[in-house]
Formats: C-alpha cells, sequence, structure tokens
C-alpha cells in the first residue's frame, strides 16, 4: 500500500484520481455499449437478412414455421408475440401480424359458430374452418399455431382458452365453467358425431338416471350448449352438441 | 357424422343445418330456438324465393309431396317438422313482418314475403311501364296471368292488392272498378 500523501496537495491529488477513475469507467463502459450496439446491429442485420430471405417459408411452411420459432425462443425473443412498441423485429418479420391476424380469424370463427355450439369448438374443427376463411389447405395451420394466437387474445379478457376434454383440445370463447359431468358428457359427445342420450351415461359410466337427465337437461335449458331432438328413432329424446359436430359452412 | 350442404332435385342448396337432427325440433331454451327459428325463416324465404311460392300452410308439414316436402321434411334422415312447430315459425315470420296470415283472422296460412309489399309495388310499376301499358286499364287477370311471363305471373291476389294500394298512395296508381272485377291504371308519377 503507497503512502498517503499529507497537507493540502494530497487532497488534491485524491480528487485527480478519482476523477481519472471515472473517466476510465466511463470510457469502458462506452466501449462496452458500443461492443454491444454493434453485436446488436449485427443481430439485426443477420435477423432481418434471415427474414427477409425465409419470410415467404416463415410464414407459410409451418413445420419451418416452428422450427423459427423454437430457434428464437432458445436465444430470448419471441417474434410471434405480435408487435410491442419498439417491436422492429416483429414489424420488420410482418409476423406479429400474422399472428394477430390469425387471432382476429380465431375470434371470427369462435363467435361466428358460437350460436351453434354454445361457444365451445374443438381444435380440428377451428383449424379447419380457419384454413377455409384463409383460404389455403389444411394443414398449413398448426395447432401449435393456434394456441400461441389464443395466447395472444389473453389479454383482451374475453376468456378465450384452450380446454382439454376427453383427450381433445377444445377452444372455448365464452366464460363459462364446465362442470365434470359435462365434460364426460362432451368427451361421449365426441365419440358419437354429437349425439348423446342418457342411456350412454348409464351405461358407460355408471351414472343413475337421475343424473344423467339432470346434467343433459341442465347442458339443454341453462346453458344452451346442446340441441334436443325429439325425433330419435331409438331414444325418442337425443341431445345433440354442436361443437362436436362436424359442419361445412 | 359431417353435415354439409345438400343440393336437391329442385337444384336448390339445402344449408348443412338442414342435416342436423335436431333442427327439426323445437327447441326448449329460448335462445336457442330463436336461433333455431331465424335459420327456418331464411331457409323458408330463400326456398320460396327459388320456386316462387307465395302460400306457406301448416298443414304442409302433413301432406307428403307437397310443394314444400323437401324442406319441410328430410327423408336421409328420415326427421319432420311438426305442425305445431311449423306453427310457431310462421308466427315469428308474421312478428317479422316477413310473412302476413291470409286470410286474415287465422294463424294456419300465411302468405311469404320473399319481397316485401313496397318491393313487389316497384315491380309492379317497372313491369307496367316496361311492357308500355302504362295509362291503359289493366285487370288483375291481366297481370297475374300475362301472355308473356313476368315476374308478377301467379302473384297472388291479396299481395297485388298490397302492391296496388302502395302505388295509389305514391300517386303512380289509380284503382278501377272494371265490369268483371277489380282493375288498375298505372302511370308516370306526377312531380
Amino acid at each position: 500500500m503507497h503512502r498517503r500523501g499529507v497537507g493540502l496537495a494530497a487532497f488534491d491529488r485524491q480528487e485527480q484520481s478519482q476523477r481519472s477513475f471515472a473517466e476510465l469507467s466511463s470510457a469502458l463502459s462506452q466501449s462496452q455499449v458500443d461492443h454491444l450496439h454493434l453485436q446488436l446491429n449485427q443481430f439485426r442485420t443477420s435477423l432481418a437478412h434471415f427474414a427477409t430471405t425465409h419470410r415467404n417459408s416463415i410464414k407459410n411452411d409451418p413445420s419451418f414455421r416452428y422450427a423459427f420459432q423454437q430457434m428464437c425462443s432458445s436465444i430470448g425473443v419471441d417474434p410471434l408475440a405480435g408487435p410491442r412498441k419498439g417491436g422492429w423485429w416483429a414489424e420488420l418479420l410482418g409476423l406479429g401480424d400474422w399472428q394477430y391476424e390469425l387471432g382476429v380469424q380465431i375470434i371470427d370463427v369462435c363467435v361466428s359458430t358460437r350460436e351453434r355450439n354454445g361457444g365451445l369448438i374443438e381444435m380440428s374443427e377451428l383449424i379447419r374452418l380457419v384454413s377455409k376463411l384463409r383460404g389455403v389447405s389444411e394443414g398449413a395451420i398448426t395447432e401449435d399455431d393456434i394456441v400461441r394466437s389464443v395466447k395472444t387474445l389473453q389479454p383482451l379478457g374475453a376468456g378465450y382458452q384452450i380446454v382439454e376434454i376427453g383427450g381433445t383440445k377444445m377452444v372455448r370463447s365464452v366464460m363459462k365453467q364446465l362442470d365434470e359431468d359435462q365434460t364426460v358428457i362432451l368427451s361421449i359427445a365426441q365419440e358419437e358425431g354429437g349425439r348423446v342420450i342418457e342411456d350412454m351415461l348409464i351405461h358407460r359410466k355408471g351414472w343413475t338416471r337421475d343424473r344423467a337427465r339432470a346434467a343433459l337437461e341442465n347442458m339443454l335449458l341453462r346453458d344452451g350448449l346442446c340441441w334436443l331432438d325429439e325425433q330419435d328413432e331409438r331414444s325418442g329424446r337425443a341431445y345433440w352438441i354442436p361443437s362436436a359436430m362436424q359442419w361445412d359452412l | 357424422m359431417a353435415l354439409s350442404t345438400q343440393t336437391i332435385t329442385t337444384g336448390f342448396l339445402l344449408p348443412s343445418i338442414h342435416s342436423a337432427p335436431p333442427f327439426f325440433t323445437q327447441q326448449p331454451n329460448p335462445s336457442t330456438q330463436s336461433i333455431a327459428t331465424e335459420q327456418w325463416v331464411r331457409l323458408i324465404l330463400t326456398y320460396a324465393r327459388h320456386r316462387k311460392l307465395f302460400v306457406l300452410r301448416v298443414e304442409d308439414t302433413e301432406t307428403g309431396g307437397s310443394d314444400w316436402g323437401e324442406i319441410l321434411r328430410n327423408e336421409r334422415i328420415n326427421r319432420k317438422v311438426l305442425p305445431s312447430h311449423l306453427s310457431s315459425i310462421l308466427e315469428a315470420m308474421v312478428a317479422k313482418n316477413v310473412a302476413a296470415y291470409d286470410p286474415p283472422k287465422q294463424t294456419r296460412s300465411v302468405l311469404l314475403y320473399w319481397r316485401l309489399p313496397e318491393e313487389w309495388a316497384d315491380v309492379l310499376h317497372e313491369w307496367a311501364t316496361s311492357t308500355g301499358q302504362l295509362n291503359t286499364i289493366l285487370t288483375f287477370y291481366d297481370i297475374t296471368d300475362p301472355p308473356i311471363e313476368s315476374p308478377l305471373s301467379n302473384i297472388p291476389v291479396p299481395l297485388l292488392r298490397k302492391a296496388i294500394a302502395i302505388l295509389v298512395k305514391s300517386g303512380r296508381a289509380q284503382s278501377i272498378g272494371v265490369a268483371d272485377g277489380e282493375g288498375v291504371r298505372f302511370f308516370t308519377p306526377s312531380r
């Protein structure tokens, strides 16, 4: 340790050295910032380059899009999360728009089919209808895309949510809690192309007739989740769940 | 089971909901029922326009092979509209002013307005103008059964009367009593 100076000159000297330390440190951090800017610029240019060369593949090829998303998430950016303020990459890629556009189309399909399916639509059906709306062949939009888009819809607070019923993913567009019995009924409806009768619940699930009837009538009268068919050949009273039926628009 | 649209013998395209079994049952849930009724109203009007049908009766559900058979029944899924169901659909149509009970004071039969009386009035006046029959006296028969088929061929007299009344009100026609019934004279509206 060096000897501390004494007297007035020591104050000057100390001040002097502090100043030069500060200068050095700011010069250092400046060069770090510059370096970072340089790197960022490089990253930006290469991402821009990548985006412009592969933009169409990203938009149109689902497997490529998936791979691109994987790559981006591993480096901690999410180009599909949509344009935020200053989201230059989203603008650059036009992908945020893509995702939002898909979101709007999901809402479109959900809302326009809500009357008949009570606000619950099967994933594959949704994909089919959205594809039809976009005029692209099926397979151009994947389940993964829908899941991401539905996530971007969450801030709307409209209750868009993905639920799994009987191993099938469904998109729910109404704030409605399904109880356990309704979940069971929905999964049976999916196996049966939409048609559910009391006997199915009694024989397959061991429910009592009262329970089966109460659950079905609740869905019919209280929730508007199913339609009644009084001309059913076998049971005379069948319940049809539109969200489990396949519709051609 | 996929529900798809069907083109039937008369060339009419049935909507996919027509192959859904519950569509033929009156729904106990009011909001579901109003959706179903709306679909029925639209279907009935487009079909009526397609086949130029003017009248729908509750009995049409029961008489097989009527003009309405392929709408009120679906043989492929063995479903049909029941009379009480059709009756409530007719009621909804009258309430929406897309049909009127005819004759009045009963609820078994309606006149369908796939064109509103106001629209028929325009069609009527246009027809008289384009066929050079302004200022001549025409009987109702001349209009409903013209030598050259017109958009007004077979228009029911009550509907024709409504259309003429509208034209009279706007100064485009004058009702005239003729020897064998009713007649009308059209003219260009005086400004």
